[in-house]
């Protein structure tokens, strides 16, 4: 029998995982000790673990290469488009807002607005449902830079506790989603698999709601 | 400028040798099943008219067509999908036919995907539609045909078994916007079961609410059924569920407990499907394989209201699970070149017609001189070449050792 495979989000989604594999009872030991490999054995063997960056964790997922995925909501609304999310899995909270400079009007005036943002694909359908019209630019990091640089009015990225915004004289304007970690699998791998898939589901379902 | 004459276009490929053969092999298993059956075949315009694929209940989303216009400036489209031109067709020219109608296809599709996710935008399927039919004898036959044609080709699927009037019929009974309905649907859909949880609370709890957050997880065997059937109770949907039992205990009289497996959560996005819906699975596609179902409503679009039902089958990700199980496609060399020396060509062409008539896979020589096309054998893997100069002499490549 091939091993399940489930790709996840390198870094904290990945420890979080881990953490949570081993509390249900799976040998991790692999993944704590990995080295450079990117794919790892866990349990005794039914499972293998696939380390990749959070888009892709998608996309192996979506191509049917993974069976299973954990990646971020943030992820998965600005890339994700065909798969089943089973599960939220109540890590890597944080959630999307609209900031900008504290004090500032940004919803004032009958100007376009500019947007910086590293999610454009979120900040579209946030402003579109808003019916308002704006200017978006792709920034790669940073992107408080943008409203302090004069670039941009605000912008639409993932806030956790606010200090950065706040230490850069910036505020929230809005909130725009919540997020969480999620775990998602294959439409296909999901209907030939169903057992051993709902199995681990379950377990990890469980735990999550125990410890909530 | 840039000219791009050596590529092809994102989404495409050519396809060489084992992997058109491969192909073609799809094609002509689905294509014997299907006229074994009385289906007869028909082939629709590459290109047609944007508003034919923009109906209500059919809507394709536009963005993943490809349009150009017409010389009067009208907007037409690649083929995005092959069900709506043979209702087109069976409104308009075969409307006078008694019914039921059998048809089948074998066609690519154009739809445009995302960049970058390698995904395909010209898809070969094939499949077939039985129109001015209803009940249990014609979907037993739509989805019968389709096992029938996964058999030849895989050993091993899943088919998976819905119905769309279950989710509906729970709908309706649902006091809410139909925005909001419609992003429960797309949660079921895409079993976001958070998501679909957090808009159930959001509205009055009631039984319906219940059983809808319960839909998505109802896939599996038997046990689905009895799960569901409190759910049901006094609905519009008790009488799909009972049909799809139906259907799930005839059909699995033919195919092997967990092969089969019901989805109640089995709701199809943006299409034509109103009823019983299905669709396949093999190990080594990530996507179904197969899509298919019953869509009564369509051919009121075209103003020749019929029920009809059928089902799509992809082609070339049959084609890839069978080249990657090993099964080879790969062609012999010819068993023979034969070659003429100068003023003997035509005895050339009369001999290689022999050669071929007696069964043999013959090629003509085309070089102007005997070591050439003793290189060109060797090369290619050819045992013999025939010399015509008057009588045929025959020589053997593999005897023949390093003379030349």
């Amino acid at each position: 029998m091939k091993p399940l495979r489930i790709a996840l989000t390198k870094g904290r989604l990945e420890k979080d995982t881990v953490a949570l594999l081993e509390q249900i009872g799976y040998d991790c030991s692999a993944v704590r000790n990995k080295g450079r490999r990117l794919i790892l054995p866990i349990g005794s063997g039914e499972i293998e673990v696939v380390l990749a960056k959070a888009a892709d964790v998608i996309t192996y997922v979506e191509h049917g290469v993974c069976d299973l995925g954990v990646v971020g909501k943030d992820t998965i609304l600005e890339n994700g488009t065909s798969f089943y999310e089973l599960l939220d899995l109540g890590f890597g909270k944080c959630r999307f807002a609209v900031a900008g400079k504290a004090g500032y009007d940004f919803y004032d005036g009958y100007k376009a607005k500019t947007i910086a943002t590293k999610y454009p694909n979120v900040a579209r359908t946030h402003f579109e449902n808003k019916a308002m019209d704006i200017r978006f630019i792709k920034i790669e990091g940073s992107v408080e830079l943008a409203p302090l640089l004069g670039l941009a009015d605000a912008i639409v990225d993932i806030v956790e506790t606010g200090s950065t915004l706040k230490e850069n004289g910036l505020e929230v304007y809005e909130e725009v989603v919540p997020i969480s970690a999620r775990l998602i699998a294959n439409n296909a791998s999901l209907k030939l698999r169903k057992k051993e898939i709902e199995e681990l589901v379950d377990k990890m379902e469980k735990y999550i709601t125990r410890t909530e | 400028m840039k000219a791009y004459y050596k590529i092809t276009p994102e989404g495409t490929k050519d396809y060489l040798f084992e992997e058109a053969s491969a192909i073609n092999e799809v094609a002509c298993i689905t294509t014997s099943v299907y006229r074994s059956k009385g289906y007869h075949e028909v082939k629709t315009p590459g290109l047609e008219f944007f508003d034919e694929f923009n109906l209500k209940s059919s809507a394709i989303a536009q963005e993943r067509m490809f349009k150009l216009t017409d010389n009067k400036g009208r907007l037409m489209v690649i083929r995005p999908d092959s069900t709506l031109p043979i209702a087109r067709v069976v409104a308009t020219r075969l409307q006078n036919k008694p019914m039921p109608i059998r048809l089948f296809y074998n066609q690519s599709v154009f739809r445009s995907n995302p960049s970058l996710t390698g995904r395909k935008n010209e898809v070969r399927q094939t499949g077939i539609e039985l129109l001015g039919a209803v009940g249990k004898r014609a979907d037993l036959e739509v989805i019968i045909t389709a096992i029938e044609a996964l058999q030849k080709i895989v050993p091993d699927f899943r088919i998976e078994l819905g119905h769309a009037g279950l989710f509906r019929s729970l709908a309706k009974k649902l006091d809410c916007s139909d925005e909001i309905k419609e992003s429960i649907r797309d949660s079921i859909q895409s079993k976001n079961y958070s998501q679909l949880n957090s808009i159930l609370d959001t509205l009055p709890q009631s039984d319906t609410v219940e059983a809808i957050r319960k839909l998505p997880r109802l896939f599996g065997g038997e046990e689905v059924l009895t799960q569901a059937a409190p759910l049901f109770e006094g609905t519009e949907g008790e009488s799909d569920l009972a049909y799809l039992s139906e259907i799930y205990h005839a059909l699995s009289k033919l195919m092997m407990g967990d092969k089969l497996i019901m989805d109640l959560g089995f709701v199809q996005r943006n299409d034509y499907y109103s009823d019983f819906i299905f669709s396949a699975y093999v190990e080594g596609s990530g996507d179904a394989v197969l899509t298919g179902g019953r869509y009564d409503k369509l051919l009121d679009e075209f103003d020749a209201p019929m029920p009809a039902a059928g089902f799509a089958l992809n082609a070339d990700a049959l084609a890839d699970i069978m080249l990657s199980s090993g099964k080879s496609f790969e062609e012999k060399p010819a068993d023979i070149i034969v070659h003429a020396d100068e003023g003997f060509e035509m005895d050339a062409i009369s001999q290689c017609r022999f050669y071929t008539l007696s069964g043999f896979k013959c090629e003509n020589s085309v070089f102007t001189s005997r070591d050439e096309v003793i290189r060109y054998a060797k090369e290619n893997g050819v045992k013999q070449v025939c010399f015509m100069s008057g009588k045929p002499e025959t020589i053997d490549i593999e005897n023949m050792g390093e003379q030349i």
